[in-house]
This record gives C-alpha cells, sequence and structure tokens, in this order.
C-alpha cells in the first residue's frame, strides 16, 4: 500500500509540468548561489590573508620607538570567514570585518559589508541560506498543496475508502512522495558543497560533523514543513483553500514573524546607540585612573600604595619606572570599564535572543535560521566571540608593551624606546571558532524548539484520519 | 431561429461534428437525442461561440455566430446541464445580475413577475441560491430567459437529475415559452420528455445527424425502437 | 454591464466577507507597523535632542571656565583640557551634526537602523575612521523591520494575490462561467470590470484604513498633505500594477491553483529574486576594493609619516604661510606636528576613500537604471527616498559631515598656528553644522508605475482580442 501510493504520487509528480520547471528553477537558483558564495569566500580569504600578513609586517618593522607610542599605534585583528558560510552567510554581511586595537580604548569590529553596499542589499541575497530557508519551504508547499484535496476533488478520496485500505500506510506513502525529491535536492546541494569544500585551500578550519549537522538542521526543517503542508492539505476543503493557506503559513513563518520578533526584541532590549555607549563609557573613564593623568585623585592614591608596598619614599626608588605600571594600572581598569559596558550590551543581546526563542513557536524558521548560522559559524554569537578573544588579545598587547615599558626604563623617561627586534616577539593573535560540540550546547534550546515542532508536527498528523 | 449548415467540428482526426445542418423555426422545439459523445453537447457549444467550427456555419436569428459572438447572445438563453448561479446573491439578485449585463433594467416589481411565470414558489425569490435545488434554479434560468426576452433557448440535459414533478412542470414551461414564439433546442437522453415537448426529434450518433422525426408521427415505443437501431443495439435474449 | 457589475460585486464582496477581512487585516498591518515606525523616529528625535542639551550644557561650562580664566582665576581642570587652549575646543566641544528624521520618517526604516544620525566629529577626527555605523544587532539588521513599506511592497502584493487570482477561474470552477460567456458581454472586458471594481474597492479600503490608522498614531497628515498625497499615489500606482498582473494571469491561465502558483511565482521573482541579483550584478560589476587593503595602506603610510613629523610640519608651513604671520613666537609643540601630519594623510588617502563612495555612487546608479525591472524595487526604494532613509540621503550626510569636519578643524587652524588663545568672544563665531536636505521629486515611482501598468494593460487586451481566448469552457 504505501509503495503503491508512493509511486503513484511519484508519476503524477513527474508528469506535472509546473513541478519540473520548480524543480529546475530550484536547481538553478541553488547552483548559482554556490558558485557565487564560493567565489565570494575565496576572495574575501584571500584579502584576509594579505591583510593579515600586511599588518604584522607593519607592525614587526615599527622601528626603534617607545612602547606607548606603539600601543597608540596599535594593531588590527582581521576576521576571516569561514567555510560553512558558503552555505549559510548569516549576519557576515552586517558585521564589521576588522577591530582596531589600540591602548586605552576597546573599539567596535569595523566596516561591514552592508554599509558599503546600496539599499538593495536589504532584499536579501541569492545565498543558498536564501534558497534553502525560503525557496525550498515554497516547493514542498507547490509539491505537497493537493496531496489530498486532490483525492476529494477527484472523488477517488470515496472509492479508496470503499477499498478498505489503511489509512496509516496510505498517508506514510504520501509523505514519503513528498519528502523524498526534497531529500534528493538538499543531499545534492550538500554533496556539491562538501565536494566544494573538500577543495578548499583552508581545509583544516572546515570540519564533517559541522556539514552533516547542517544537513539534519534542514532535514528537519523540511521535515516539519512537510508535515504541515499534509495536515493542511487534509484540512482544507479545496485545492485553492490548501494552497493559500500553506502560503499564508509560510509568510507568517518566513517573512513575517523574523520582523515582528526582531521589532518586539529591540522594543523590549534595545542597544544603546553608539553615542550613548561611548558617553557611558567616558564617564566610568573619567572617574577613575587615567594612565595619562599622574595628577589625578586616583593617581596619587595609587602612588601611596605602590611607596607604601615597596617601602620606599619616592617613585625614583622603585625598581621600575612608575610611568609604565601606572599606565598598565590605567589600561587594567579601562579593560574592565569596557568588561563592563560590554557585558550590558551582551545581556541585551542575549534577552534578545530569548525573545527570538519564545516566538519560535509562531514559525519553525526562526530556530533554523539560529541553528543553521551558529553551525556554520555565521551567527552573532561566533562575531560577540571573536570580538572578544580580539579583545583578550588587546589587553595582553598593552601589558606586554607597558611591562617593557615599567622593566627597562626608570621614573620620568618619556623619551625610552624600545629596540626595533623587541616588536617581533609579540605573539600573532590567533582565534579559534568554537567547536560543533560547544556551539551545540549553546543552542540547546533551540535544538530544544525543532524538536517540539518536530515531535508536535508529526502528532499533528495523527489527526490527518478524522477529516477523511 | 437557430440554423447551421453544414457545421463540422473537428479535434485532430476526431471527427465530433459532421455536416450538421438544421433549422429550427420560431415556436419549435427540436430534441437532439443520442448517447455520450454523439456531438450534441458540441453542437450547443458550436451555438454558443464557446468552440469554433472546423466547417459551415452556424446563426441565431440570421445572425452568424463566429461574426457576430456579442450580438447573436443577446437573443439566446443557454441552460447547461447544471445550471450554476451566485450563491450567494437571491433568486431575484441573480435575475437582476444576468438579465441587467445582458442590457435589461427591469424593476424589482417585474423581476418578481417573471419568476412567478417562471413558476417559482414566492417564498424562494430573496432566499439565497445556494439552497435552492437543481429544479429550482433551471426555474431561475427560464425567468432569465423571460427576463431577456429570448428568441432562442439552448437546453443541455435540462431534465437530468429531476423528480418526475420537476420534470413534468419543466416541460410545461417549455411549452409556454413556445407558445411565445421561442426556437428551443434540447439535448437530452429522456425520450419520454423529448416525446412530450417536443416538435421535432433528431437522432445524432458519432458527430451525424442520423434520423429526424416529427413529434406527433411518432409513438413512443417506436421513437425507442428507432432509437436502438440507431445505436446498433443487439436485444438481449433472456 | 458596469452598473450591474458595480452592484453586485460590492453585494458579493460582503457576503464572502472579503470587505470586512480586508479591512481587518489592513488596519491590523498598518497599525503595528506605524507604531513600529513611529517608536523608531521617536527614538532617533529624542537622541539627537539629547545631544544637543549635552552640547549646550558643555558649552556653559566652557563659557564659564573662560570667564573665570580671563579674569585670571584659578581653575580646577588638567592643563591640557582648558577651553583656551584651540585644541581643547576643537577635540572636547564638538558641536553635533545631526540628521532630524524627516516628516514621513516612520513609513520606511530604509537604512537607518543601519546608520547613526548624529556625529560629533573633533578636530583630530580621522575622516576615514568616522563611523557611521550604528550599534545594532546584526540579527536585527539581517531581519529587518515591521515597517510601514514592508507591508506595502512585501504583503500588500499578497493580498491583492489572495484577493483576485480567481476572480475568472472560480466562476469556471463554479459553473457560473457557461451562464455568464452565454449573455451578450465579452469576457475579458468582464473580467476587466471585476478587477477594476476590486481595485477600487481595495484602494478605498487602503485609503481608509491607512488615514485612520495615522490620525490614531497622531501623526499629522494635514501638515503633510502633500506628502501623504504623494505616498497614497505611489501605493495605487504599485497596487494597480498588481492588479494588472492578476487580470493577465486571469485571463491566460486556467485553474485557480494554477492562477496561484502564477501570481506566486510573480511575486517570488518580482519581490525576492530581482533585488537580490541586481544586488549580485552591481557587487560583480562594480566591487567594493577590500576594506581590510584599505586599512593597510592607511597603516603604511601612518608609520612613515610619524617617522618624518618635522619634515612635514615644516612642508605644511611654507604651503600655508598664513597660519602662522601673526605669531612671534614661533613655539611649535606636539598638535602642530600632528595637525599637519593629519593633513598629509588625509590628502595622500583622499582617493583611496574616495573609491568606495564612487564604486557606491556607480552601483547605486545602475540599480537606479535597473530598478525598473521589479516594481516592488522601484517602490522600496521610492519608499525609502519619501522617508528619507534611502542609501543616498545616508551618503548625502555623510558628505555634509565630512565637509563640516573640515571647515571645523580649519576653524582652529589659525588659532593653533599663531598660538593664539581661544576666549569667550570667539565663541560665537564657531561654525555651526546645517544639513541640506535631498531633493525629492515624487512624481518619479508614481508615473513608471503607472505606464508599466497601463502598458501591460494595454497589451493584454490587444493579445486577447488577437487571441480569441475562448477560456477552456468545454472542459470545466
Amino acid at each position: 500500500m504505501t509503495t503503491r501510493t508512493f509511486i503513484k504520487e511519484s508519476k503524477e509528480m513527474m508528469r506535472d509540468g509546473r513541478i519540473r520547471i520548480a524543480f529546475i528553477i530550484v536547481i538553478l537558483l541553488l547552483g548559482a548561489a554556490v558558485w557565487i558564495s564560493m567565489r565570494q569566500y575565496q576572495n574575501v580569504n584571500a584579502r584576509y590573508e594579505a591583510a593579515k600578513a600586511a599588518e604584522r609586517e607593519v607592525w614587526d618593522n615599527q622601528g626603534k620607538k617607545n612602547p606607548h607610542s606603539a600601543a597608540h599605534y596599535g594593531t588590527y585583528a582581521f576576521k576571516p570567514k569561514y567555510p560553512l558560510s558558503l552555505v549559510d552567510q548569516g549576519v557576515d554581511k552586517y558585521t564589521g570585518t576588522s577591530i582596531f586595537l589600540e591602548a586605552h580604548n576597546r573599539n567596535e569590529a569595523q566596516f561591514s559589508a552592508a554599509a558599503d553596499q546600496t539599499g538593495l542589499a536589504r532584499f536579501g541575497d541569492l545565498t543558498p541560506d536564501f534558497v534553502l530557508l525560503f525557496m525550498i519551504p515554497l516547493l514542498i508547499i507547490l509539491l505537497g498543496y493537493n496531496s489530498f484535496t486532490k483525492e476529494r476533488e477527484m472523488g477517488t478520496l470515496t472509492l479508496l475508502k470503499s477499498q478498505g485500505i489503511s489509512y496509516w500506510k496510505w498517508i506514510w506513502g504520501k509523505w514519503t512522495a513528498l519528502f523524498l525529491p526534497i531529500l534528493l535536492i538538499t543531499s545534492v546541494l550538500f554533496l556539491v558543497a562538501s565536494i566544494v569544500l573538500s577543495n578548499l585551500q583552508d581545509f583544516g578550519v572546515f570540519k564533517w560533523e559541522s556539514l552533516f549537522a547542517l544537513f539534519a538542521i534542514y532535514i528537519v526543517y523540511y521535515i516539519i514543513i512537510s508535515n504541515l503542508v499534509l495536515l493542511i492539505s487534509a484540512k482544507a476543503k479545496k485545492s485553492g483553500i490548501s494552497l493559500v493557506i500553506s502560503l499564508c503559513v509560510w509568510i507568517i513563518a518566513c517573512l513575517a514573524a523574523p520582523k515582528v520578533a526582531s521589532n518586539f526584541a529591540e522594543d523590549r532590549y534595545p542597544f544603546p546607540t553608539r553615542q550613548e555607549f561611548a558617553a557611558s563609557v567616558l564617564k566610568d573613564k573619567k572617574a577613575g585612573l587615567d594612565g595619562h593623568n599622574p595628577w589625578s585623585k586616583e593617581s596619587k592614591l595609587l602612588e601611596k600604595k605602590v611607596l607604601e608596598e615597596y617601602g620606599v619614599d619616592s617613585l625614583h626608588q622603585l625598581p621600575f619606572n612608575f610611568d609604565g605600571y601606572r599606565m598598565q594600572k590605567g589600561e587594567e581598569h579601562e579593560a574592565e570599564i569596557y568588561l563592563k559596558h560590554y557585558n550590558h550590551l551582551k545581556d541585551q543581546y542575549i534577552q534578545q535572543s530569548k525573545v527570538y526563542r519564545n516566538l519560535a513557536f509562531l514559525s519553525p524558521y526562526l530556530p533554523t535560521r539560529f541553528l543553521s548560522m551558529a553551525v556554520a559559524q555565521t551567527d552573532y554569537a561566533t562575531h560577540w566571540d571573536f570580538a572578544d578573544a580580539a579583545e583578550d588579545y588587546r589587553i595582553a598587547t598593552q601589558k606586554f608593551l607597558n611591562n617593557n615599558f615599567a622593566q627597562n626604563s626608570e621614573y620620568g623617561n618619556w623619551s625610552y624606546q624600545a629596540d626595533a627586534a623587541f616588536y617581533k616577539q609579540l605573539p600573532n593573535f590567533e582565534y579559534d571558532p568554537p567547536e560543533l560540540n560547544v556551539i551545540l550546547n549553546r543552542n540547546s534550546s533551540n535544538l530544544m524548539v525543532m524538536g517540539v515542532w518536530l515531535l508536535g508536527s508529526f502528532g499533528l498528523l495523527f489527526f490527518i484520519p478524522k477529516n477523511l | 431561429m437557430i440554423t447551421t449548415n453544414n457545421l463540422t467540428k473537428m479535434y485532430g482526426d476526431f471527427t465530433a461534428l459532421n455536416n450538421f445542418t438544421l433549422t429550427i423555426g420560431q415556436g419549435a422545439i427540436y430534441c437532439l437525442l443520442g448517447a455520450n459523445g454523439a456531438g450534441k453537447t458540441t453542437t450547443i457549444n458550436l451555438l454558443l461561440n464557446f468552440i469554433s467550427p472546423t466547417s459551415g456555419t452556424a446563426s441565431i436569428n440570421g445572425l452568424d455566430v463566429v461574426k457576430n459572438p456579442i450580438k447573436t447572445k443577446a437573443f439566446l438563453t443557454y441552460i447547461p446541464e447544471n445550471l450554476m448561479l451566485y450563491s450567494s446573491l437571491t433568486a431575484v439578485e441573480n435575475l437582476d445580475y444576468f438579465s441587467g449585463i445582458a442590457g435589461k433594467k427591469l424593476t424589482v416589481s417585474s423581476l418578481k413577475g417573471f419568476l412567478e411565470e417562471a413558476g417559482l414558489q414566492t417564498d424562494a425569490f430573496d432566499k439565497r441560491i445556494g439552497a435552492f435545488s437543481k429544479g429550482m434554479r433551471q426555474k431561475v434560468g427560464i425567468a432569465i430567459a423571460l427576463a431577456k426576452d429570448t428568441k432562442v433557448l439552448l437546453l443541455d440535459e435540462p431534465t437530468s437529475g429531476l423528480d418526475p414533478k420537476a420534470s413534468n412542470e419543466f416541460g410545461l414551461l417549455l411549452q409556454k415559452l413556445k407558445e411565445k414564439g421561442v426556437a428551443t433546442l434540447m439535448a437530452t437522453h429522456d425520450l419520454f420528455r423529448a416525446k412530450e415537448v417536443a416538435t421535432h426529434i433528431g437522432i445524432m450518433k458519432d458527430g451525424t445527424l442520423r434520423q429526424q422525426f416529427v413529434a406527433n408521427d411518432i409513438s413512443l415505443s417506436k421513437l425507442e425502437k428507432e432509437y436502438l437501431n440507431t445505436m446498433d443495439y443487439k436485444e438481449l435474449v433472456l | 454591464m458596469f452598473s450591474y457589475n458595480f452592484k453586485y460585486e460590492l453585494k458579493l464582496l460582503f457576503r464572502s466577507r472579503w470587505i470586512q477581512l480586508l479591512s481587518l487585516i489592513l488596519l491590523l498591518l498598518f497599525g503595528f507597523s506605524t507604531f513600529n515606525g513611529k517608536q523608531k523616529v521617536e527614538k532617533r528625535k529624542s537622541v539627537i535632542a539629547m545631544a544637543h542639551d549635552e552640547v549646550r550644557e558643555n558649552d556653559t561650562k566652557m563659557l564659564k571656565l573662560l570667564d573665570s580664566l580671563q579674569r585670571g582665576m584659578e581653575v580646577s581642570a588638567s592643563p591640557w583640557t582648558l577651553p583656551t587652549r584651540p585644541m581643547a575646543v576643537g577635540n572636547y566641544y564638538p558641536r553635533v551634526a545631526a540628521m532630524e528624521p524627516q516628516p514621513m520618517a516612520f513609513v520606511s526604516t530604509g537604512q537607518a537602523d543601519l546608520f547613526t544620525h548624529f556625529v560629533k566629529p573633533t578636530a583630530t577626527a580621522n575622516d576615514f575612521a568616522m563611523n557611521f555605523t550604528e550599534m545594532t544587532s546584526p540579527v536585527q539588521l539581517l531581519f529587518g523591520s515591521f515597517d510601514l513599506a514592508f507591508v506595502i511592497v512585501y504583503l500588500l502584493p499578497l493580498l491583492i494575490i489572495a484577493f483576485s487570482y480567481n476572480v475568472l477561474s472560480a466562476e469556471k470552477e463554479s459553473g457560473t462561467l457557461r451562464l455568464l460567456a452565454a449573455q451578450p458581454i465579452s469576457i475579458p472586458n468582464w473580467v476587466l470590470q471585476k478587477l477594476g471594481l476590486r481595485f477600487f474597492w481595495m484602494a478605498v479600503l487602503v485609503i481608509v484604513a491607512l488615514t485612520i490608522v495615522l490620525l490614531i498614531m497622531g501623526i499629522d497628515i494635514l501638515a503633510e498633505g502633500k506628502l501623504y498625497l504623494v505616498l497614497l499615489a505611489m501605493v495605487l500606482g504599485y497596487m494597480l500594477f498588481w492588479f494588472v498582473l492578476a487580470f493577465l494571469v486571469n485571463l491566460w491561465i486556467g485553474s485557480s491553483a494554477k492562477n496561484a502558483v502564477a501570481m506566486l511565482g510573480l511575486w517570488v521573482l518580482f519581490v525576492l529574486m530581482v533585488p537580490s541579483v541586481l544586488n549580485q550584478l552591481g557587487n560583480t560589476i562594480y566591487p567594493m576594493p577590500s576594506r581590510t587593503l584599505m586599512i593597510n595602506e592607511m597603516r603604511e603610510l601612518k608609520a612613515e609619516v610619524t617617522k618624518k613629523q618635522d619634515e612635514i610640519l615644516d612642508n605644511y608651513l611654507r604651503d600655508h604661510p598664513e597660519y602662522a604671520i601673526n605669531d612671534t613666537t614661533q613655539k611649535r609643540s606636539f598638535w602642530h606636528r600632528y595637525m599637519a601630519s593629519q593633513h598629509l594623510i588625509k590628502r595622500e588617502l583622499e582617493p583611496v576613500v574616495n573609491t568606495y563612495e564612487e564604486q557606491l555612487k556607480k552601483q547605486q546608479r545602475l540599480v537606479g537604471r535597473l530598478k525598473w525591472v521589479s516594481p516592488a524595487l522601484t517602490m522600496q526604494e521610492s519608499l525609502n527616498k519619501l522617508a528619507g532613509t534611502s542609501t543616498s540621503d545616508y551618503e548625502s550626510f555623510r558628505a555634509q559631515v565630512v565637509t563640516f569636519a573640515e571647515t571645523w578643524r580649519e576653524h582652529f587652524m589659525p588659532f593653533l598656528y599663531n598660538n593664539q588663545e581661544f576666549s569667550s568672544q570667539d565663541y560665537s563665531n564657531l561654525p555651526k553644522f546645517q544639513l541640506t536636505q535631498q531633493s525629492f521629486s515624487p512624481a518619479v515611482a508614481f508615473w513608471p508605475l503607472l505606464l508599466i501598468s497601463l502598458g501591460l494593460l494595454s497589451l493584454g487586451l490587444l493579445l486577447s482580442k488577437k487571441g480569441h481566448q475562448k477560456f477552456n469552457l468545454i472542459s470545466s
């Protein structure tokens, strides 16, 4: 029964010109999207490598100078593109790609691609995630909207009923016929992606298990959509109605819900404006120790404390340059202020994420979108991770420079210059994105929401026989 | 008046209607008998210009239907096998709409007059069509014919699915229209009703008009025999 | 025929509850999106107002300090922050360069969530490193905002599709078409009237719903009467386009399901595909040079410049003798060398940085030429322009801020190089930022939309006359 239903449904689909055309269109779109993403990935990473090397060279060759001048001169941390961005570009377009690491200031990542593009960029890009998240669900609707209604309309339902068939085997046959072509198309895409990925130069960053995880996420997403489409088809009286309802569900889930969620999130947990943020950081900074200001109250306190600690009565008698020491203490204080303010920002972001998760009951699109970005390492959390790593590196760099200043000169000697070779000793900035299990742990609630959707939608299929 | 002259319709190699020539004058009711696929509905579709003839001509009131697709429809009323009207409009509203777009502006009282003349019970006038039976909908169809002051009536299996009482009522309505000088073409399987209402009867097979009778000249049993003969029917010997 | 269609179409729409449902949906969508838009505009206004307040406060403090200093009093502030030093004024007392929202800003978020609405350029600010992007969660940027423009560009066509995809096919499927086709009317004409009436009623609903929503939200549409009319005209033009498409699909395609699929395919094409393909095209034809490589160039230049600061200062003063004529001391400090170096860096980097703006302008021109391929794109662009949140609005703001930053910096140069102190008399001469809004010609969007729609319509009518459509009455 199941096999026969499956064969009959598949034949009907293959004979339908519309479905053939839709299939071809989706495959062409996928091909174009993968090709564009691949080129972009290669371009961006070639530039990334070049920029990283050039920046290090500039740093290494800055010559003899005061370490604090070098600290102000600073260096840059560049964000690479990760291989799985080939499948999902996530928020990459909207996050900056380079962070300026200098003394006293934590800077935001600068130069997002979206800021350098026309308003068109806001419509979305022709990327694999666009096809995977928007177009294939549409294809599922097109394939399945009349799965049950056509039997009703042609009157074959009554005939089938009189044959005393097993509903379950019949429904299972329909389900397989709808899902198999989708499984096929998704498998082909991931196969192509894996071939492209395994030919990449920096293959090491790429992990097979991440690709499999992505594949699994999308398959679950499509199972949920297929279940919903079949359920609607069984409930609706006519094909037209079934189609319209399915499309409404698609619009709400894929277009409206994310925007509504974004408005709610911003309304309830707003980010400060750049100026507000800078102003509140500045306010806190003014209240604390400024490494450049030996006359402030905090500087005097620090002086007293250090003098007492070493049991001497003049800064000149200290075994190190107090200017460098104060600079480092100031740096540590400022780093703390930034940590506090960025933690507040992160809190807002975490709260916003909760809003998205709470609205996921409206839309299976939302958990899929977040999981897919996370596994592809193109989500906001990865960006935070990168920014935090860059900040740690900045703090370590400042310490490295200030310590050299404090240890190798005496108090008041601002004309001290460190050797050119000294700068080459600074370790490189290395950043490794989180591993798959860390990502999945972090996104456990999204996984749970998807699980609920999966089981829930299968559960709803049980109601189909009652509607026939 | 309905006239066809060597009217032929081919679908590829298949001949749906073959050299069909017929004239139905004022006050005549012509019944076309024949099995499914004999070409009865094709004839009606050609007269309505729903399909174009391969060769030959058809005209309504002397006007060619292909050359005057809109003008000819002002003279005719068509009642398909399953007459469907707007289910969310009432009988009066449906009649008002269809006669209105046909160019007849009528008052509510005259609309009701036509419905009454067509035999619809008064309490149904302001009810929505959705709940109407086929017989009641056909009465509204006849009312449209009356309102349009129709010259030609095209009927496709009007009595199929009607109970004998409704079928009889419908026959009487046709007589009424006949007296007004309406030329009627009726495709049907119902030999009994054909004999009852028709002035002329034709039997079709494979797109060709095989036999024609004047209704008064032939008895029902003779008609049945001729019909079965035309269909090459061998009686079962029990 | 028309008067009967008019009378009964309204009855049918009422009885099938379309009018009621549509009114409700429109009120909800317009209400929610306008509420969102208005909230954003209010936040923007309050943030700018706060910035202005802060500047006023600081200025009062500065004037007090100046007053005390001029009267020879002792003040408790770090010496380098004293406002008698011109560079201190230039750096610690910057002006607000703000982009106030336009009256119709609530219509479209456009690029408003991506870019900041005010900056305070300081005298030492590096023009190229000035950050114009806003601190928004990228997830929000990815999902976008549920604004009025989204409702109009994305959702309104879907409502139109649902409202009109089966005007003819439903008659066929319910069986009424046979009776209709037997009447002395032309079916294309009948479909045209039906759709025309649906367009009319939907237009009425849209206008009424939008007006009600805006009045409830407290938006003064009378004061912005002209702009409001422009908005309505654009929406109607856009709706007309989709109704014309519905007309063509109704005439040429068969069953309701096929119509729906075809209309939806067109929607995906115009709303989702064409914009992303055009974006891709723009990026391919006029690629943005790498920002990371620009950073490299800037860094190398900076490293080189710091090594020869004295030389640069000499050259600079040779080019600008006017800066030092009144100074007898010829004292040279950090700022003298720094500003001269900055000047050099700026001049050297200008061509590199300009390529970004130029490429962006080229992309924009390309989009401007090709946007007619998709009315959705045309509509979004025009709504952004109407709201003053389009890419070019922000581009113009950026350019004006950079010019202002230059003016601001140059204002302090004579003080700096003449080693002249800043005094309270000089306060009123400080440059102020004045934004010149881009001129917006509203007719731009409406007439072409109307032309496209009418062109399609007449093409459809012409072909339906020639083709002798029979509408498959036989196989219903």
